[in-house]
């Protein structure tokens, strides 16, 4: 097999090894705490912000909390054992963050990193590799770019007791060709779609300020991933009684007073994307208007909360939507859906929400610029569990 | 008899108010094209550069159509890089109005009289459906302008030489029209006559196709005409056009290097980041404006492809004088739904 080995010790990633981690293994915390210092070193971190974030999940501090929430009192929790990672290729710093969450659990983890990776992924590879580390890592902790090879994959397959596949519906469905041994698992990671939701009258009650900064988390929400990721939001919805208009003109202009200032861009074939995506909407009767103030943002307005499009329409194109309350949305909302971000409702509209959704759609209710933000449970998982297996005793 | 005969500002007065008048005509008789035009908020245009315009991909995803089911005479279809596939609908008048302008065009540099054909492709193409629809479509529009047609390749796609000694023996001494797409014109018809010393310089060459292949081989199209001119081939046409204005071709002048607009027909360059018009010398979008989308909302469509204006009444014919430069990349999401394809 042909592999390029980005991170660990060359060789034969399937075969049986002797070394044993324990759940939060004083080796792993060490090694991620250290790659936590080099990764928020401020020339990198300005570099690539979204390392700054990876760097602040991997501290010391944020470590110890995710290795007590595998601990229980009413069973031993070991390494669940061997993980085959497959991130998506594009998102640069996603697979770091699952991966160093199994790694924390003890397990042994080969990660698949796409011939695709980039910018900040090969900032990565390169803090992975300088960090001194004890060999037990090297040994136990592996990053390959492999190419299409069914090959490798049905052997990392059959090698896993749990394999973690990202990058939507078709990737899910490819690698799940490849048989997994009687007792493995899949965690999957299918197509989502992420929503943002806006308070008329919690608009209104809000500050130049505060409105200001929900415009800025809301920009960075959308455009760090070319509102691709699959928590980015894409419909907004504009909830309750008021003026929509008014709120929706004065969010859209502080959003491109935020654009402008972060200098982003878009390039030719992006802003064709978005005219063919809004045209089609336009065509079918999902938007009865459109709006290019900007190559950068898009905006239209969608006849119903029903016709809200689920696939990525391109990077800075917000369809809006008006819905009476947040629980007029629940019928609207589908397993598809992941994160809902937020700006300018009671804790207690949010719960109601919630609990009115009852688990049949959307995994994660955030406020406007913390759509991105990973986090231990994702996507519904509880990822520390799905990492660790137990035994029970009973004496 | 020529359709390259209009300078400008007489082809902006002439097109203007028949382009208006489609547009009306699409809106009131397309509702898809009336609610894209309705939810832009358009009015009307006082020039040709402020008529809406369609992204040509809309024609992938969408079915776009200005005549009831019943008058549908033919369907075009292109393949696409994607699989998904353009739909072009015409009526029997729009169907021999568009085949009649391209005869119309073609003459220009053929004459008026049928001439003899070689085909630089294989027939066998028009048996593979999935290639067909791109290629044979070509291939079989433009063989209605030729007589005593012959391909310069066999059925496994390998030059048949003998064919072509063969054609040129019976027609080379007088005008006879060669047809081909670029990449195959240059693999095996320039490489063909230089090799075997084929006397082509009766021959009037039109061709099409991107130049990618070529350019990746490092010939240029200069070096093209250049090269060909080597073979005694000095009468070559470049054309562009696409199934969605398939009556449309732009043509190369006779003096090389660079596309004309027929008098039914006129481009505009567009600046990607503020999409306004962009003047001679600045490359940008290419978007194509014909009055022959009678019977679907395709008269002017805003295409993929960059090109630039070289200049304005000041070429071998009078209109715009301009290039096509290459695609423009396709846009690339960097989301978590980017899938694993490429490692299944």
């Amino acid at each position: 097999m042909s592999m390029r080995f980005r991170f660990g010790a060359e060789g034969d990633v399937t075969a049986p090894s002797d070394d044993r981690l324990a759940v939060g293994d004083p080796r792993v915390v060490d090694f991620l705490a250290k790659l936590a210092r080099k990764l928020l070193a401020p020339a990198l971190a300005r570099r690539h912000p979204e390392l700054g974030s990876l760097g602040y999940f991997l501290r010391p501090a944020e470590l110890k909390r995710a290795v007590d929430r595998m601990r229980r009192d009413d069973a031993l929790v070991f390494p669940r054992g061997n993980v085959f990672h497959i991130p998506p290729a594009n998102v640069d710093t996603i697979f770091v963050y699952s991966w160093a969450l199994a790694a924390l659990a003890g397990n042994h983890n080969v990660v698949r990193i796409s011939s695709r990776s980039a910018g900040a992924a090969e900032a990565i590879f390169q803090a992975l590799n300088e960090v001194d580390a004890d060999p037990v890592i090297a040994r136990t902790q592996r990053m390959v770019t492999y190419g299409r090879d069914d090959a490798v994959t049905g052997a990392l397959s059959r090698w896993a007791d749990l394999r973690v596949i990202w990058g939507g519906d078709a990737a899910v469905e490819a690698i799940r060709r490849h048989p997994l041994r009687p007792s493995g698992r899949d965690l999957t990671f299918p197509d989502r779609t992420s929503w943002a939701v806006l308070s008329i009258p919690g608009w209104r009650a809000a500050d130049p300020a505060a409105r200001k900064a929900a415009a800025l988390g809301f920009a960075n929400d959308a455009y760090w991933f070319d509102q691709a990721a699959c928590s980015s939001p894409r419909t907004v919805f504009l909830v309750g009684a008021g003026d929509a208009e008014a709120v929706r003109a004065e969010f859209l202009e502080l959003l491109l007073e935020v654009v402008d200032q972060r200098g982003w861009t878009v390039d030719a074939a992006m802003a064709v994307e978005k005219r063919v995506n809004a045209y089609g909407l336009a065509a079918t009767g999902a938007a009865t208007s459109m709006e290019f103030p900007d190559n950068r943002i898009t905006s239209l307005t969608l006849t119903g909360s029903d016709q809200v499009p689920r696939r990525w329409i391109g990077a800075g194109a917000f369809p809006f939507a008006r819905a009476g309350s947040l629980v007029d949305l629940v019928p609207v909302m589908t397993r598809q859906d992941q994160t809902v971000s937020h700006f300018g409702f009671t804790p207690a509209e949010l719960r109601e929400f919630a609990t009115a959704l009852g688990g049949r759609g959307v995994d994660r209710i955030v406020p406007f610029g913390s759509a991105l933000t990973f986090g231990a449970m994702w996507d519904g998982y509880d990822l520390p569990a799905e990492f660790t297996r137990l035994t029970t005793l009973q004496t | 008899m020529s359709v390259f005969t209009l300078a400008q500002d007489e082809k902006e007065a002439a097109l203007l108010p028949q382009l208006d008048e489609l547009t009306s005509f699409h809106r009131a008789n397309c509702e898809p094209y009336d609610r894209i035009l309705s939810a832009s908020g358009y009015q009307k245009a006082s020039g040709i550069a402020e008529l809406p315009w369609l992204p040509v991909r809309l024609f992938k995803t969408l079915d776009l159509k200005s005549i009831p089911d019943d008058e549908v005479f033919k369907v075009l279809t292109s393949s696409g890089t994607t699989g998904d596939v353009s739909r072009i609908y015409l009526d029997k008048a729009a169907a021999a109005e568009q085949q009649k302008r391209l005869a119309a065009t073609v003459q220009t540099v053929l004459g008026p009289k049928r001439l003899p054909m070689l085909l630089v492709d294989t027939k066998a193409m028009l048996k593979d459906r999935r290639s067909f629809s791109a290629r044979g479509a070509g291939v079989l529009g433009m063989s209605t302008f030729g007589r005593d047609h012959v391909w310069a390749l066999d059925l496994d796609g390998q030059v048949d030489l003998a064919a072509i000694r063969g054609f040129l023996a019976r027609h080379g001494d007088a005008p006879f029209l060669i047809f081909g797409f670029t990449f195959l014109v240059w693999l095996h018809l320039y490489e063909v006559a230089r090799d075997n010393g084929l006397d082509l310089a009766n021959g009037i060459l039109i061709h099409s196709g991107g130049w990618k292949k070529l350019v990746d081989q490092a010939v240029s199209p200069d070096e093209f005409r250049a090269r060909l001119a080597g073979v005694g081939l000095t009468r070559v046409h470049n054309y562009y056009g696409m199934v969605e204005q398939i009556g449309t071709i732009f043509l190369e002048g006779p003096d090389g290097g660079a596309l004309y607009c027929p008098d039914f027909a006129d481009v505009v360059i567009r600046d990607p980041l503020t999409w306004a018009e962009l003047p001679p010398g600045e490359p940008g979008l290419i978007e194509v404006i014909s009055t022959l989308p009678t019977s679907y909302p395709g008269h002017v469509l805003l295409t993929e492809d960059l090109g630039v204006v070289h200049g304005i009444d000041d070429g071998a014919w009078p209109g715009k004088r301009f290039s096509v430069l290459g695609r423009l990349p396709r846009a690339e999401a960097r989301g978590c739904s980017d899938t694993y394809r490429e490692a299944a």
